[in-house]
């Protein structure tokens, strides 16, 4: 193993908190991408069309 | 069952349930000086009996090509049902155990209604059971209604269900006879482990086919949350359940970690198991049948999309938190105490969007039970996620921790939270399903709402108050500086709390029944004409030669 | 429309490995740290494996579920350690496999319970927990004296133990059905060398009273003595105890 376990804990606490930004802001971004505004419209409205109960 | 089965399916059914029959009896000869034994005979009698019924039925004629413009519905009425079926069984044990603690001998001497084994028949009965058949089920049925697309084959929908119960019924009779791998809430041993990996994949890929098939470009969230539960419950089964076993002939496995590490993967599945099995399905089934309910689109989609991936993400971490004051590394316990607060923020925002939802349609909310069910679910589901990082705290948890109110907390999610919004699925999904009006009684939805949620309450009183006092008592000191109580002094002090929580259980466990009955009364009325008869429910894929050469 | 559909299909596909990996990587970041932790654990050369018997014993723990109500782990805190002994070190689990750290304390933790009752008293309260505590809401465990300790696959267990990491020799794995009941049973002779192989401060006696047969209440009272008793690595640390004071919670 050539990872001892300093190394390992040290990329656990920043390389984690990195990556948690890089998720977080991706997921922010494309919630909020306007292109995608209308898609996500119409996928909330598209349950309740009344034809598939 | 099998009506809607063409030959070709009929015989790759009649395949595995032979293959089933030969693994069944394999595994009980290599198990006959052991416990194994009884679960191999367990398997292959399922095999023999699925085999016969296919003989039996192989020649009643196929059905008609105008199969594939409906919906397979099948799978998941026999899903409800189970579920239902182990919700009754589940709590009643559930409320078995409770009263065991109050009139502990009360186990006729032998060891199978002993304390211990009889609560993991009571924890994976609801868990599993309960909440395993209704999301496999809602599961099924949403993802065909957001995709617009039939399941995308016939024989495997039923693999999982009935290789799920078969999984279900080894587990719960193991623990009887004292087969445990004594990981809570993963306590079923090597076989059951391999056996549930399996249905698993099959869960895993059907549902991948049938999105593939999808006439809507967009994947509905709550498909997302049914998939996150599907794919990371699978990674938590296998890796937690990573054990040698004795032999092959033998039930029992050694654990291939021990301690600190084992403890660490335990409760790092122990919480990702209430993160994706009991958060992530039922935030699927929320996402669905509340807006439904409701006849109301979900109050932010956006908001949706990003609590889904906090969630996804920050449950991982949050895990150790179980392990708090324990050999456990310092930094690893304040790693999962942060996560573990940072989870609120994706929390509130499912159990706010939910609720914001439902804003405008309060009327309904008054009115109709099965949605009053869904609103209370969200509130729960607020209230249980903040109690939840409120205890993640390390000086709250070295109060909390080891005493009844974690025991409250999770039946506050429990109850409160998953089986109040299963419920509310059921009870919408049922007249449809079985092509009914509505269901048998709106008057015993009623009756099965207030005494959920009486239940509920008394339960999860009596539990915050045991448990805080408990934590209080052993960390009393009088004024001489010694500790004030003995730890039995402790124990007696729970007794008024204890019949408390046994009659809020019980009250429960009623409201389950009442709910099996209505759900039976339903499934007896008259079926409703379809209210178009000649417009099929899914669109045409393709041309007409096209399709009946892909099916 | 076919070429439509490959697209959906793989963003189907796309969005399973997305969850996958999101999933994982937190996962994967805040355990593997753990595996090496066997650098940063105490020492303890001391540390003895469980004799046959004992794990039968630990066995039978596990198969009543005695972890669903009892505990062992000492967490680090003052009343906790003037209650039940020295905090648990991660060293004292490290043969355990499953660890039995526990998650309620329905009952008193037993992380050190070993030594701490007679062998009678322990016998006494399995069969009749209200007995000897009046107020205990333990169920009672008769079956355990009644049914005969079956110790012909010792040698199975303690190779499967082997095999995830725990050093039985190849002595121990050759004598485990003998050594299981001749740890019971003291006159009979039946564990010749049984001291040599598990140390000479191991308990070899009729731990349930009962001459005539080794039973699972032998067993199982086996295990409990020696909770907290595999190594002295606890007594050692004892000076440098870095205890927690409830109120404050405070820092390490």
């Amino acid at each position: 193993m050539t990872f001892d376990h300093q190394t390992l804990a040290a990329i656990a606490k920043s390389y984690g908190l990195i990556y948690m930004m890089i998720v977080f802001v991706g997921s922010v971004i494309y919630a909020c991408w306007p292109s995608n505004q209308s898609k996500f419209d119409r996928a909330a409205k598209s349950i309740l069309r009344e034809d598939d109960e | 069952m099998i009506s809607q089965l063409t030959k070709t399916e009929r015989e790759i059914a009649l395949l595995l349930t032979i293959l089933l029959a030969i693994s069944g009896s394999i595994l009980g000869l290599m198990g006959r000086g052991d416990l194994l034994g009884y679960h191999g005979a367990l398997l292959a009698i399922a095999g023999y009996a699925l085999t016969f019924v296919l003989i039996k039925d192989h020649f009643d004629p196929e059905p008609g090509p105008k199969r594939i413009e409906k919906y397979y519905d099948d799978p998941i009425k026999v899903g409800i049902v189970l579920a239902i079926f182990w919700v009754v069984i589940g709590t009643f044990v559930g409320d078995w155990v409770a009263w065991l603690l109050v009139f502990p001998d009360a186990t006729f001497d032998a060891g199978w209604a002993s304390f211990g084994r009889l609560r993991p028949v009571h924890t994976s009965g609801v868990i599993f059971g309960f909440g395993g058949n209704a999301l496999i089920a809602t599961s099924f049925h949403v993802v065909q209604r957001t995709t617009r697309a039939r399941l995308a084959d016939r024989v495997s929908p039923w693999v999982v269900i009935v290789g799920f119960n078969l999984f279900c019924l080894m587990a719960a009779s193991g623990y009887l006879m004292g087969i445990t791998a004594s990981k809570e809430y993963a306590e079923p041993e090597w076989y059951a482990d391999i056996f549930l990996t399996i249905i698993w994949v099959v869960y895993f890929v059907l549902y991948m086919r049938t999105l593939a098939r999808r006439e809507e470009p967009h994947i509905y969230v709550a498909n997302w949350y049914f998939l996150a539960f599907i794919i990371v419950v699978a990674i938590l089964h296998i890796l937690n359940n990573l054990a040698v076993p004795v032999s092959f002939g033998h039930a029992k496995s050694y654990s291939l970690f021990s301690g600190v590490q084992d403890a660490m993967l335990q409760w790092w599945y122990g919480h990702n198991a209430v993160a994706f099995f009991l958060t992530a399905g039922f935030l699927g089934m929320l996402y669905y049948y509340l807006p439904k309910r409701a006849g109301r689109p979900i109050f932010s989609y956006r908001l949706s999309i990003i609590s889904f991936w906090g969630i996804v993400f920050l449950y991982m971490w949050a895990g150790s938190h179980h392990l708090h004051y324990t050999a456990l590394p310092h930094w690893v316990q304040t790693l999962g105490m942060t996560f573990s607060i940072m989870l609120l923020v994706p929390s509130w925002a499912s159990a706010g969007n939910a609720l914001m939802t439902l804003n405008g349609a309060w009327g309904k909310v008054r009115d109709d039970a099965t949605l009053r069910f869904m609103m209370v679910a969200a509130v729960f589901y607020g209230l249980s996620t903040f109690e939840g990082s409120f205890m993640a705290i390390r000086p709250v948890n070295s109060l909390s921790h080891y005493t009844d109110w974690t025991v409250g907390h999770v039946h506050a999610g429990a109850l409160g939270w998953v089986a109040m919004i299963t419920f509310g699925a059921i009870y919408t999904l049922t007249p449809w399903l079985w092509n009914k009006e509505r269901m048998y009684s709106n008057k015993l939805i009623e009756v099965h709402f207030w005494l959920a949620l009486i239940g509920t309450m008394i339960y999860v009183f009596a539990m915050w108050n045991s448990g805080i006092i408990q934590g209080l008592m052993w960390r009393a000191y009088n004024e001489n500086g010694t500790l004030a109580y003995s730890f039995i002094e402790s124990v007696a002090a729970m007794k008024p709390y204890y019949v408390a929580r046994a009659i809020g259980g019980f009250l429960f466990f009623l409201g389950a029944v009442v709910c099996a009955y209505n759900v039976w009364k339903t499934i007896q009325l008259p079926a409703v004409a379809a209210k178009n008869p000649d417009k099929p429910p899914l669109p045409a894929r393709g041309s007409p030669t096209a399709l009946s050469a892909a099916e | 429309m076919l070429k439509n559909h490959a697209k959906l299909e793989r963003t189907a596909i796309g969005f399973a490995f997305a969850i996958m990996l999101v999933a994982s990587i937190g996962g994967f970041i805040e355990i593997a740290p753990l595996f090496t932790i066997s650098e940063t654990v105490e020492d303890a050369p001391d540390m003895r494996v469980y004799t046959p018997l004992e794990l039968a014993g630990r066995n039978i723990y596990v198969r009543e579920g005695c972890y669903a109500c009892h505990s062992q782990m000492v967490r680090t805190l003052q009343d906790e350690v003037e209650r039940y002994g020295h905090y648990s070190l991660a060293v004292e689990s490290k043969y355990d496999h499953p660890m039995l750290w526990g998650s309620k304390r329905t009952g008193p933790d037993l992380a050190r319970l070993g030594d701490k009752y007679s062998d009678e008293w322990h016998v006494a309260h399995l069969l009749n927990p209200r007995a000897v505590s009046p107020q205990s809401v333990m169920p009672a465990y008769r079956w355990l004296l009644r049914n005969e300790l079956k110790a012909n696959d010792m040698p199975l267990h303690l190779r499967a133990m082997r095999k995830v990491g725990v050093p039985y020799t190849d002595a121990m794995i050759a004598n485990a059905t003998a050594d299981t009941y001749g740890q019971a049973n003291p006159d009979s002779g039946a564990a010749d060398g049984f001291f040599e192989r598990y140390g000479f401060d191991s308990n070899s006696r009729y731990f349930d009273g009962d001459k005539r047969k080794v039973t699972e209440m032998d067993a199982l009272v086996a295990y409990l003595q020696i909770l907290g008793e595999l190594t002295d690595a606890a007594d050692q640390t004892a000076g440098a105890a870095n205890l927690e004071n409830d109120a404050e919670g405070a820092t390490q």
